[in-house]
């Protein structure tokens, strides 16, 4: 997420300069001149959002599963809670992206016939997540039906 | 490896046994070029005059595959091949030691010759336009006279190649369609996969007696699917088809799965089993014919097409239509013409002419409306048999689309407004693995509400529930929904001092009340005991009903709105139709307690104290 800011923050400053210097005729002198409050306020904002999002997301996700169940909580403002069904279960996704192979987190991912079914659990462990995904596959091949 | 691959990679054994043809063997089936694809490369022998030998079918035996079709009842190369001795397996049943065939196995069957009429028309139709215009503009120019010729060789030789190489044939356990000449294909499609036989004839093929067969089949991939087209066979064939590959489909997986096969349904493809395989006669028998009749589309149904907003435009799609046929076709000429007449008559009479002309547009509305409607419904009927719903309808282009039973989870009964005021609905399947469903999952056409819950109760299982009303909390966020954006904009607009735009933006607010009551009206969910239904919406009201055992999973999602009064959308995942079905602005509580009541073993172990699954909150 901070690498996010950081890159949305590049971008704002470009607009910003880009505002300050080029004096196009459709833009209002005010805004020329004030240019440098909009990199400024997002600075702030995205300080913020770092600040607070990640603990305030780590706060509500919660997953467990039991024997036959999934069960997800995500989201920080909105929420949503998942319960899938482990027979139901088509495939088993364990992805790691370069930043979460730097802090030893995985992101397992669970999909079933459809699409609205698929649940995503962010940041596990990466041992803990190895292990659930493979035990979660053997589970679903046993107890497996028609899986629709 | 599948044996019956083996005939078809030795092509050489094919011509040994016959008159050699007059061809250098070896490359029987590459010798020359398709000229319908190429027609000016140079090393093709001219397009118009292919080789010697190509057109005749006498010199058919050995070239590329039988022209004739081996003896009836004897086995052909597509009997599975045995490891028997002998150097050179006798491909073209000369063997009467041999075994006599396994049943369902067949000869392989070609299309329909009339396809060389109806599929270069079919290709030529979409160029008609741009080559005559062609021909128009550049005056008749020799050579682009010449190039048309050949374009329209082309077309009837690549359709000929196309037909005397394509092959199919049902086998014992897989429907094999084989097909192309310099770049071969071949596709397998077990018959257990089979999910449906769609027939499809046009106003042209029905004249030459001909349709086109798709058959689609689930691949290993969740949704995709993968599809055999014939294109075409004669109308009796693919009657015959379709009711062979689902037959043997039906007795397949009844084998495979008796277990699980329940009620009428196995004891049926059983029974058929034991009459098929008594018959020796080499064919695949037509089963028995058990046909049901669920509905027939009555007269005074056309009417209701007046009520589909999408006929209702017809008349406007068929003008736009029209005019981007001319515009592609004369283009400027036209363009100039329009603006000639529109600037040098007078003023009064073009107002005149515009106002008699959309008058005369809006009140044949309704006739344009149920006259395509009756185009495209006429005679619709939904049959039930061997475990499928067929749904036949159309005047001209006649299409026949068949559900397999055991895929159909429920339904949805969706009206707009138009169509509430007669009390009318429309009825779809939710299918697993079903593309097109706007088209495909339509079983009923428009009809009034008792009609069709009578045809629900019939082919499929009427939900008897009474839907829960949401609170009352709901019916404040949908008004909000709908009017809020509505007066924000139109406070911003007076503000500003912009009159129109704030009248605008008031009277659309205005018009979000009586939406809003209506959204919030339509909004219910409920549990008979064996089918899970949800409603929702106004405009485009879907009611959504499926089996308990569809349910494969729950979604609550709740913003921050909805949480202040106690809401949440409660999603029903199911593997099939649109993969989920909301109930929006439920009670949390409530709905936790309802889906607790159909899936308890899914949700129970989550409660904690009659609570919702936020009861675990750290």
């Amino acid at each position: 997420m901070a690498f996010g800011a950081l890159f949305n923050l590049a971008l704002v400053s470009a607009a910003a300069w880009a505002l300050g210097n080029f004096s196009w005729s459709l833009v209002p002198t005010w805004a020329h001149e004030n240019a440098w409050i909009l990199p400024s306020v997002y600075v702030v904002y995205a300080l913020l959002k770092i600040a607070i999002v990640p603990s305030w997301r780590y706060r509500v996700h919660r997953w467990e599963v039991n024997e036959d169940v999934i069960y997800t909580r995500a989201g920080w403002i909105s929420r949503a809670w998942q319960l899938v069904p482990v027979n139901r279960l088509q495939t088993v996704d364990h992805t790691q992206g370069w930043l979460e192979r730097i802090f030893d987190v995985a992101t397992l991912q669970v999909r079933t016939a459809s699409y609205a079914g698929s649940s995503t659990i962010e940041g596990l462990d990466a041992e803990e997540a190895r292990r659930l995904s493979e035990e979660l596959a053997v589970r679903a091949g046993t107890l497996r039906d028609d899986a629709t | 490896m599948d044996p019956r691959q083996d005939p078809h990679e030795l092509p050489e054994p094919h011509q040994n046994p016959q008159s050699p043809p007059s061809e250098p063997s070896g490359n029987g089936s590459g010798g020359w070029v398709a000229p319908g694809s190429t027609p000016d490369t140079p090393e093709a022998p001219g397009p118009a005059t292919p080789p010697p030998g190509h057109h005749g079918p006498a010199a058919g035996p050995g070239h590329w595959w039988p022209t004739t079709p081996a003896p009836p009842g004897s086995p052909t190369f597509a009997e599975p091949a045995e490891p028997e001795g002998g150097a050179f397996r006798s491909w073209w049943g000369e063997d009467p030691a041999g075994p006599g065939p396994p049943f369902g196995v067949e000869t392989a069957r070609r299309l329909s010759p009339r396809t060389l009429v109806v599929g270069p028309i079919i290709q030529i139709r979409g160029l008609l336009l741009p080559i005559a215009a062609g021909l128009v503009v550049g005056g008749f120019n020799p050579w682009i006279l010449t190039a048309t010729l050949f374009a329209v060789l082309g077309l009837l030789i690549g359709g000929f190649v196309t037909w005397k190489t394509f092959r199919y044939e049902i086998g014992e356990e897989r429907l094999e369609i084989r097909s192309g000449l310099i770049r071969r294909s071949r596709r397998t499609i077990p018959l257990e996969r089979v999910r449906g036989v769609d027939v499809t004839s046009t106003l042209l093929h029905r004249v030459l007696g001909v349709a086109v067969v798709r058959i689609e089949a689930a691949s290993g991939a969740a949704g995709a699917t993968e599809d055999g087209k014939l294109d075409a066979v004669d109308a009796a064939e693919a009657e015959r088809l379709r009711t062979v590959l689902l037959h043997r489909k039906a007795v397949l997986s009844g084998r495979s799965e008796e277990a699980t096969t329940t009620g009428e349904e196995g004891a049926t493809s059983v029974a058929a089993t034991t009459s098929a395989g008594t018959d020796t006669s080499g064919s695949v028998t037509a089963p028995e014919d058990d046909t049901v009749t669920y509905f027939r589309m009555p007269r005074t149904w056309y009417l209701f097409g007046a009520l589909s907003v999408g006929h209702l435009v017809t008349p406007f799609v068929l003008l736009a239509t029209l005019f981007g046929m001319v515009q592609q076709s004369a283009g400027q000429m036209a363009t100039d013409f329009l603006v000639d007449w529109v600037t040098s008559t007078d003023r009064g009479f073009l107002v005149v002419f515009a106002a008699v002309s959309v008058g005369v547009l809006v009140l044949l509305m309704p006739v344009f409306a149920v006259v395509s409607y009756a185009l495209t419904h006429w005679g619709f009927a939904l049959r039930g048999r061997d475990g499928s719903l067929v749904a036949e309808r159309g005047l001209f282009t006649r299409r026949s689309v068949t559900l397999e039973r055991r895929r159909i989870r429920g339904y949805e009964l969706r009206d707009n407004p138009l169509e509430r005021t007669r009390r009318a609905v429309r009825l779809r399947a939710i299918v697993t693995g079903l593309g097109d469903t706007a088209n495909r999952a339509v079983l009923l056409p428009i009809g009034p509400r008792p009609k069709v819950e009578e045809v629900v109760d019939r082919a499929l299982d009427l939900f008897r529930g009474r839907l829960t009303r949401h609170p009352r909390a709901a019916l404040y966020r949908r008004l909000t929904r709908a009017v809020l954006p509505f007066v924000v904009v139109a406070g911003a607009a007076l503000y500003l001092d912009l009159t129109w735009p704030a009248i605008v933006a008031g009277a659309l607010a205005l018009l979000g009340v009586p939406l809003a009551v209506d959204r919030y009206r339509s909004l219910g969910h409920g549990y008979d005991g064996e089918r899970v239904s949800v409603r929702s919406g106004s405009l485009q009201r879907g009611q959504a009903t499926v089996e308990r055992s569809a349910v494969i999973g729950w979604t609550w999602t709740q913003t921050l709105f909805q949480r202040r009064s106690g809401l949440a959308d409660l999603q029903v995942t199911v593997g099939a139709g649109a993969g989920g079905y909301t109930a929006q602005d439920a009670s949390l509580g409530e709905s936790v307690d309802f889906a607790g009541r159909i899936t308890p073993e899914m949700v129970r172990p989550f409660l904690m104290d009659d609570e919702g699954p936020r009861a675990d909150t750290t």
